[in-house]
């Protein structure tokens, strides 16, 4: 879901990156030199506005960079991105069989309108979630193998209340009092304290939804639901901002959430941007009208050469990876040695250097660095044109049966300036005679769902959860047409990986997750190409203090509440 | 006069009977405009009829993600219930023409729970307000400069005004908006310490405007000065103007009340397109300037196949340039008094 439109989403390299005051006070910045409340105003680039402030209907990075502050989950990961640690419930437990997870909430916690936080209202949360009539575009990991009762969300008749009704009165989810919130599951799944995390499963007030809608409404109902998050004074959340203004399509402002369990925040202010342009969003830091940006491409070389914007530019890792999908139902395709050949006549460096401005890191493997499942002993794919001849030869293919086939291309100046390099290399190290089929983005999605195409890229994955059942699900059978586009099938992968996701004993289930990456390698179902990391630019005075794996959209985004301005 | 002798055709489509019942001008000004705007109804019916069918035929859903993990089919399947677009395409081109006629423009696929009209009337204020400004400045600015070099042909003025209105309509408003950033914002404040600059984007009613009004109106004034020098220059060489000056008027009379009135037909001509183009938004100068306009809002709609939008902004786009139309249209029978309307 992350890896829409911007490609920013999450993350760090293993344990949370301490940002030392990028004004070069190497983390001697002391609370002393802390601005006035009144100057505690922090102003970022988001990109794009939320298509909606409902937790629920949101997907992208951009959305979750506001509603991951303005609403909080269960749990959340820890800075080491090791395991989860608690959140809105200050401890969860897990029943001997793995089915039934207790969440103890926080006894202190309360909504933005001061009103305490109840199970109750985690229940409506989650029921909202996942009504179907509502669609919300990143429900699957609730129902998919998890929640009990959700099994049936595909097939149950959105048009009819009461199908609706009793679809939603079957689920595992129960307030067992005020402060405990039951989850019951369908099988046992390891990774479910990680999916809890997930910003979209937050707990929503009832009663504020039925004010806001402006009349009573069934469950079949598609719009009445939805009213409340139109309106800034009725998004009423649990998290440690609120928001307390919305500009439409221009900016979005949150100011801290006065009965948040976790304290109040030096930050009074938090003024999200929406500027698609990123050259607009860079003259406005030039000019001092905002704090943090990324930095677009097209200016990466002119920043590192400006000796004051230099300091200011910073790398931040995420768990992202991108790799080119070859058509595997299409003849030569179909044998992996065809695609490792391929794979193995991209020069990685070169690419990410040239092409990327040395931002992004060379990967020749799947699970990026910093999360659980990061290995890079597997060579298979490493960069050898003559071996990669070879392959090609020693399988009895010829450049005329490749010839003809093209690289489907966004036709985004990033997805062309990739896709340019990858045709050439193919074509200089293979012998061959590729071409760009450049297209618009809308079009290529849907050739790409239907397998109409040759090999496509540069796609891949950012992580949702630093857990590896995010990742290898990916490649399964069952998701041949929503990212695993190539669809090659590799013998035992899809039993190897639910054997994984339900595996209780964390070393087994590590065991098993390496085996199958070591399997997406070696059988190049896709050709991994490399991790991604933001370039983004802070004003010296902005103290980030702790840049996360939780990081949504920006450096920095999930820790707010110990974000400070410094004098200046 | 070539360009008016072609103008009452206008009308030509429209029987004219009515008007031949009635005899006194301001009667069949009446009546020309009751028909005009009731002619809007097929009009905007057609244009809703190609807009959805092309539309629909443009390949990709709105469920579509430009990168990344596509939604499940089950979740895609229940969207397409959500929005009514699991049924009949023929259908959904009905409930949608029901719907209008009750002026309901259906929901944003793209903003969840919000509404066509609300999208709108949150973004058009802005590109109004800019377009309106443009518009007001393209006008005088515009007109001004076509007649001083009229009338002061092949002159340093002349050359100046040419060179700056040749300047003005090749460059791309992308490219004068891009380095007019740099120059008065980013340079500007670099140069005296953030002390005096512009604002590089966002909208707001103070210095905010400059910049985005500047860059929308240079190519439509230039269009303006040139067809107002050359349709100037075309009046001056008249019988009636040479007798102006023979009969001892000022130059004062003879440019205002017999050049000018003349000149200004075609020029008249153009602005009502002009003004339907401003106030419907550039793409180019929103974006730029970061302004939450509708014109931003529309191509934005079109790329991310956001059916209702892209329909109630192309609905809101016919009906003001069918205004825009018709104010010319009734605006020749003020300036010239042989139009007659039919």
């Amino acid at each position: 879901m992350r890896l829409s439109t911007r490609i920013r989403a999450v993350a760090l390299a293993s344990a949370g990156l301490f940002l030392a005051a990028a004004c070069g006070g190497g983390g001697g910045t002391t609370n002393s030199n802390m601005a006035p409340p009144d100057k505690q105003i922090l102003r970022a680039n988001d990109g794009t506005e939320p298509n909606s402030y409902d937790p629920t209907q949101q997907t992208y990075s951009y959305e979750a960079a506001v509603g991951r502050n303005v609403f909080e989950a269960l749990l959340k990961p820890n800075a080491e991105l090791t395991d989860v640690k608690p959140a809105a419930a200050s401890k969860y437990d897990v029943s001997s069989d793995g089915l039934t997870y207790t969440f103890h909430l926080r006894t202190n916690a309360k909504w933005s309108d001061g009103k305490p936080v109840k199970a109750s209202d985690w229940v409506y949360g989650y029921q909202h979630l996942l009504n179907p009539a509502l669609a919300a575009g990143y429900v699957d990991p609730f129902f998919d193998g998890t929640i009990k009762g959700a099994e049936n969300y595909g097939s149950i008749d959105v048009t009819s209340a009461s199908a609706i009704d009793a679809f939603i009165a079957g689920l595992g989810l129960k307030a067992v009092d005020d402060n405990t919130f039951e989850i019951k599951l369908q099988h046992p799944a390891a990774y479910f304290k990680w999916v809890v995390t997930l910003w979209m499963a937050a707990p929503i007030r009832k009663d504020v939804v039925e004010a806001a809608a402006g009349g009573s409404f069934t469950s079949s109902d598609t719009t009445k639901p939805l009213a409340w998050a139109n309106d800034a004074k009725t998004i009423i959340g649990n998290g440690p901002f609120k928001i307390s203004e919305i500009v439409s399509k221009d900016h979005v402002t949150m100011v801290p959430n006065p009965g948040y369990w976790g304290g109040a925040p030096h930050l009074q202010q938090i003024i999200y941007y929406f500027i698609a342009d990123g050259n607009t969003a860079y003259s406005k830091y030039q000019t001092g009208a905002l704090d943090i940006i990324g930095v677009p491409t097209a200016d990466i070389t002119v920043v590192r050469g400006d000796p004051v914007l230099s300091k200011q530019a910073h790398l931040y890792p995420q768990l992202t990876t991108f790799w080119m999908s070859f058509n595997s139902t299409k003849a030569p395709f179909d044998k992996a040695a065809v695609r490792m050949a391929f794979a193995k006549s991209i020069d990685r460096i070169k690419l990410t250097k040239d092409v990327r401005h040395d931002t992004d890191q060379p990967i020749q493997s799947f699970i990026p660095k910093g999360m659980a499942g990061y290995d890079t002993s597997d060579n298979a794919q490493a960069y050898d044109p003559a071996a990669a001849k070879k392959l090609l030869s020693d399988a009895g293919v010829t450049a005329s049966q490749l010839n003809s086939f093209k690289l489907l291309t966004r036709n985004t100046t990033g997805s062309k300036t990739v896709n340019q390099f990858i045709v050439d290399q193919w074509n200089t190290n293979l012998g061959l005679n590729i071409q760009l089929d450049v297209i618009d983005s809308k079009t290529v999605t849907s050739r790409i769902r239907k397998g109409q195409f040759d090999i496509y890229g540069p796609d891949g994955w950012g992580a949702d959860y630093p857990d590896q059942q995010d990742w290898f699900d990916i490649f399964t059978s069952g998701a041949c047409h929503s990212l695993n586009w190539g669809c090659a099938t590799i013998p035992g992968y899809d039993d190897l990986v639910k054997k994984a996701n339900t595996e209780l004993d964390q070393t087994q289930r590590n065991k098993d997750y390496l085996t199958a990456h070591k399997m997406l390698i070696d059988n190049a179902v896709v050709a991994f190409m490399y991790q991604a990391y933001e370039y983004d630019l802070v004003a010296p005075y902005v103290n980030i203090t702790q840049t996360s794996f939780d990081d949504q959209n920006l450096p920095g985004d999930q820790n707010w509440q110990t974000a400070y301005i410094t004098n200046h | 006069m070539a360009v008016t002798a072609g103008r009452p055709n206008r009308g030509a489509l429209l029987p004219s009977r009515v008007s031949a019942l009635t005899g006194s001008r301001a009667g069949s000004l009446t009546i020309f405009i009751v028909r005009r705007v009731l002619w809007m109804v097929p009009i905007v019916f057609f244009v809703i009829l190609i807009t959805f069918f092309l539309m629909h035929l443009a390949p990709g859903s709105p469920w579509d993600k430009d990168a990344g993990r596509q939604l499940s089919q089950v979740v895609v399947n229940n969207l397409n219930a959500k929005y009514g677009l699991n049924k009949p395409e023929y259908q959904q081109f009905l409930i949608y023409l029901w719907n209008a006629i009750h002026f309901d423009f259906g929901l944003s696929y793209q903003y969840s729970g919000k509404s066509v009209i609300k999208l709108i009337a949150e973004g058009w204020p802005y590109t109004a307000t800019i377009g309106v400004l443009a518009f007001l400045l393209i006008v005088p600015v515009g007109v001004g400069l076509g007649v001083l070099a009229a009338l002061r042909q092949n002159s340093r003025i002349d050359y100046i005004t040419m060179g700056f209105a040749t300047f003005a309509a090749s460059f791309p408003n992308f490219v004068i908006g891009a380095l007019m950033v740099v120059v008065f914002s980013v340079l500007m404040a670099k140069w005296t310490q953030r002390a005096f600059f512009l604002p590089a984007a966002d909208f707001g009613l103070d210095d905010h405007l400059i910049m985005p009004v500047i860059t929308l109106s240079l190519l439509p004034i230039a269009y303006t000065a040139r067809l107002t020098r050359a349709s100037t220059l075309d009046t001056i060489r008249q019988d009636y103007i040479r007798t102006a000056w023979a009969k001892g008027l000022s130059e004062r009379l003879v440019v205002i009340r017999h050049i000018l009135k003349n000149s200004l037909i075609p020029v008249v001509t153009t602005l009502g397109p002009t003004f339907a183009f401003l106030v419907t938004g550039s793409i180019i100068v929103e974006t730029v300037f970061n302004i939450p306009g509708i014109g931003r809002a529309f191509v934005t709609a079109v790329s991310s196949r956001d059916y209702p939008m892209i329909l109630g902004t192309t609905i809101l786009f016919s009906v003001i340039i069918a205004i825009a139309n018709l104010v010319v249209d009734v605006l020749y029978v003020f300036i010239d008094p042989r139009v007659r309307l039919t």
